[in-house]
């Protein structure tokens, strides 16, 4: 009864194409999820319903037992900002921004002022060991690094979820386990929950479970607890 | 092959990479009109003023053939430039432009539109003053259609071409024997040239930057797909190859479109009134050499300037595709823009007017130089001090990207540098008549002045015309009645005609018309330039705003995607212009007003501060405006759920 965001009988269709079927999702608090599945599969578009970034045709969201599906666009960006957490591929740091200043930029929406946010964010280079690269821009920096720079971005907030969308898909084997260890790590370390978007099994692996997603539907028994 | 797969490569740009290209098209459409506008100015002035050439006679050193003479006469509020000829005895002189023939003796030949006039109001008030007209003068004869002008053959020993006339140019040229008709370009004709050749400098430079903003354009796109390319083993040659290619043929179309929209625009053009009137289409048009200079050279500009764009990429290939700190900007840009400051008056004193044009030339692109530094001190200035996500986001990008930011802002900047030039040199208003009953006055010839009070008032009591008729010293007035209308002052013109060989009746108002008719031309040249810079401006922030969300549609697309409001998106462009609009504006105008200073005559007159006021208004508006055009855009990028890179 302790499920942190739900998902059901989520329906998503592009045109012709049915990208969700039905599908049934619940991840509980600390827990660490996996959606695994080829190309095309409707893992994306499912990570994009439960994150509130598009509407489902059909089904319900819950987060902490309030639907967010319904509620309108301002409301459901505002959410995203305060209660969700997201690390992408790549390109999610902004290039003229020091490193420090790309992680308080959340907490700075949310109305904390600046020189509080910056000192906030800095704490979470430690951790990371991004240890002195919090005034190099991400251009700056290597792959991992700017992962872990938005890992810190995605947390810094104290979200109740954090989404994960291919985290590792631009790094190498070996960066891609450091950064999948500090991703989990820090995301249990903080209560959050984790919905991490993969093909790749060895990422999988980081999570306590893994759901696989195939035509739009759920093949693994894991969708509800 | 490059150019096989550059053409696939922009076929094949996707919705957003086309919009991108028709971005381009559109902006260097736009450029090449202009630009056809400020050169077509130029040879227009240039062909008004060979076409009045022949009434500004060169006196014969010898085998002169005929006396020519030229006075003014007025007729309502307009001026008639009444040109006498005769032929010597025994000579047969080449007729002027615009007539079949040589006039004989007691012939009038009127141009098109004074016919019109002649015919449109009685005969006691215009006709009786050039009777018989014997046939039209040709347009070859004419500065512009609207022109009211009248030739009259005489006797070569007739008192009109031998009595002692005014030399002053503004009252008409007197006697002078002269071997041809040629002529050469009068002062004003000279003066309207060399105002025109500063005007087309100051519009010219603007244009030169919107047209570098635009390759820009198709860079920014590109420069991604370049520097993949160069990662793949392209040699910098096939990268720069095919970026220009691109860049050429998209500027090619574009400045075709830009020539063909000149074309239409020109009959609209043509109704701008300069010197008293319209235009010939035909002056309007440049010749195909200039044309087809014009049509090659924008290509090629827009062609080195996505070269210069793609410098980056070429060094360094992981340059784009890892977006690095740019190197800053060098502190000599801002020197060089002092150093021109230092010298200007020095190089406006008493030297050529080409010197001044270059002077001004240069004074316009070093502001452009040492814009984008002053871009990247304000951006420091702004990040340092931003309290708001919004203004640190505008900050940082203003010091990532000041050459981007300066592109949107240089239109403006560059305007308020014409405005502030233009604005303080405008010349003060000239004294209208100063009320009261109208009085015709004319100079009578020495010691004749009761006589030609005695003809003037015989004259006028026969025209029916109420009038007090007196000599001061040698200039007989008549004063009308004070309830004398335009209609009453020109019969009593037309009843007075003749009265003294040479000379024409006039009232104030006449003699102050050509100050008056200098200082609208003045006006209606400041508010061209400032309206083609205003259209450059805005242009340019438009298309500059537009293709600066597409160049970042990724990260717009996932910072919305994290929950950042578009507000939040939007404000941060706003700053990105306004903060340094707000303080490049300002500057510019402060160091076109600094230029101006040498050229001024008298103080600073309202209309010039009401034109810089307004040209600050509109400028911001029309930025804000255009770059609220771009806002849909934003809207649509960043609605996209799963923003890819391309």
């Amino acid at each position: 009864m302790n499920d942190v965001l739900v998902g059901r009988a989520l329906a998503k269709r592009f045109g012709q194409t049915v990208a969700l079927g039905g599908v049934d999702i619940a991840v509980r608090a600390g827990e660490a999820v996996a959606i695994m599945g080829p190309s095309g599969s409707g893992k994306s578009t499912l990570l994009h319903c439960l994150a509130g970034i598009m509407k489902p045709d059909g089904g319900e969201v819950h987060l902490l037992g309030q639907r967010i599906d319904a509620l309108g666009e301002r409301r459901r960006s505002a959410l995203r900002r305060t209660r969700f957490g997201f690390v992408f591929q790549f390109g999610q740091l902004l290039p003229e921004l020091p490193a420090e200043e790309n992680v308080a930029l959340p907490l700075m929406l949310g109305g904390v002022p600046r020189a509080q946010a910056v000192r906030q964010a800095r704490e979470w280079f430690g951790p990371l060991g991004l240890q002195s690269m919090e005034s190099r821009r991400p251009g700056e920096l290597s792959g991992g690094q700017a992962q872990r720079v938005a890992i810190a971005r995605a947390l810094v907030s104290k979200p109740a979820v954090v989404f994960a969308d291919e985290p590792t898909g631009a790094l190498d084997q070996q960066t891609g386990q450091e950064t999948m260890r500090l991703l989990v790590e820090a995301t249990k370390h903080n209560g959050a929950c984790l919905i991490v978007v993969t093909h790749d099994p060895n990422v999988a692996a980081w999570c306590d479970r893994t759901v696989e997603v195939r035509d739009g539907r759920l093949l693994t028994s894991g969708a509800l607890a | 092959m490059n150019l096989d797969l550059t053409w696939r490569l922009l076929k094949g740009g996707g919705r957003r990479g086309l919009l991108g290209a028709w971005l381009t098209l559109g902006a260097v459409a736009v450029a090449t009109a202009l630009l056809l506008f400020a050169v077509a100015a130029n040879s227009a002035f240039q062909a008004r003023a060979e076409r009045g050439a022949w009434r500004n006679p060169v006196p014969a050193t010898s085998g002169a053939v005929a006396i020519e003479a030229s006075r003014f006469d007025f007729v309502r509020d307009r001026a008639i430039t009444v040109v006498d000829l005769a032929a010597l005895d025994g000579r047969t002189p080449e007729p002027p432009p615009g007539l079949p023939r040589f006039p004989a003796p007691g012939e009038v030949w009127l141009s098109p539109a004074l016919a019109e006039l002649a015919r449109e109001l009685p005969a006691d008030q215009l006709a009786e003053r050039y009777p018989a007209p014997k046939g039209v003068l040709g347009d070859e004869a004419l500065i512009h259609p609207d022109e009211l002008v009248a030739v009259v053959g005489r006797q070569a020993d007739a008192p009109e071409m031998t009595a002692a006339r005014s030399d002053d140019w503004l009252l008409g040229k007197p006697p002078v024997k002269v071997a041809s008709l040629a002529g050469t370009p009068s002062e004003d004709a000279q003066a309207y040239r060399m105002l025109s050749l500063v005007a087309s400098v100051l519009m010219a430079v603007p244009l030169l930057v919107f047209g570098g903003a635009a390759a820009r354009l198709t860079v920014a796109r590109r420069d991604q797909r370049l520097a993949a390319l160069r990662l793949v083993g392209a040699t910098p040659g096939q990268v720069v190859g095919m970026t220009v290619t691109e860049a050429v043929i998209v500027a090619l179309a574009g400045a075709l479109a830009g020539a063909a929209a000149f074309a239409l625009a020109v009959p609209l053009l043509a109704g701008i009134e300069m010197q008293g009137g319209r235009w010939f289409a035909a002056d309007l048009f440049p010749g195909p050499l200039v044309l087809a200079g014009v049509l090659v050279a924008v290509p090629l500009l827009v062609g080195l300037s996505a070269v210069a764009g793609l410098r980056r990429v070429v060094v360094s290939p992981l340059g784009v595709a890892k977006r690095e700190t740019p190197p800053a900007m060098r502190f000599v840009r801002v020197l060089a823009l002092l150093a021109v400051l230092a010298v200007f008056p020095m190089l406006t004193r008493g030297t050529s007017v080409s010197i001044i044009a270059a002077a001004l030339a240069l004074a316009f692109l070093c502001v452009n130089l040492a814009g984008p530094w002053v871009v990247g001190l304000i951006g420091r200035i702004t990040a340092g001090t931003a309290r708001s996500p919004a203004r640190l986001l505008a900050g940082r990008r203003l010091v990532d990207d000041p050459r981007s930011a300066w592109r949107t802002v240089s239109g403006v900047a560059l305007t308020g540098f014409v405005a502030g030039f233009l604005g303080l040199l405008s010349p003060a208003t000239f004294d209208q008549d100063a009320g009261g009953p109208p009085q015709l006055r004319i100079t009578a010839p020495a010691g004749q002045a009761d006589q030609v009070v005695r003809q003037a008032r015989e004259r006028l009591r026969e025209a029916g015309v109420t009038a007090e008729v007196k000599p001061v010293k040698d200039v007989v007035v008549a004063a009308l009645g004070s309830s004398a209308g335009e209609a009453e002052v020109d019969r009593a013109r037309t009843a007075l005609t003749g009265l003294v060989p040479g000379r024409t009746p006039t009232t104030k108002a006449d003699d102050g018309r050509f100050g008056v008719e200098i200082l609208a031309d003045v006006r209606v040249g400041t508010i061209v330039v400032l309206s083609v810079s205003f259209l450059v401006a805005i242009a340019s922030s438009g298309i500059t705003a537009m293709s600066s969300v597409l160049d970042r549609r990724q990260t717009y697309g996932l910072l919305r995607l994290a929950g950042t409001p578009l507000s939040v998106l939007d404000r941060a462009r706003r700053s990105e212009t306004l903060i340094p609009l707000a303080v490049m504006g300002g500057g510019a105008i402060l160091v076109g007003a600094f230029c101006a200073m040498p050229f001024m005559i008298g103080g600073v007159n309202a209309t010039g501060a009401i034109t810089l006021g307004a040209c600050v208004v509109a400028g911001f508006a029309g930025v804000i405006g255009a770059g609220a055009l771009s806002r849909p855009l934003l809207r649509s990028v960043t609605a996209d759920p799963a923003p890819r890179p391309d």
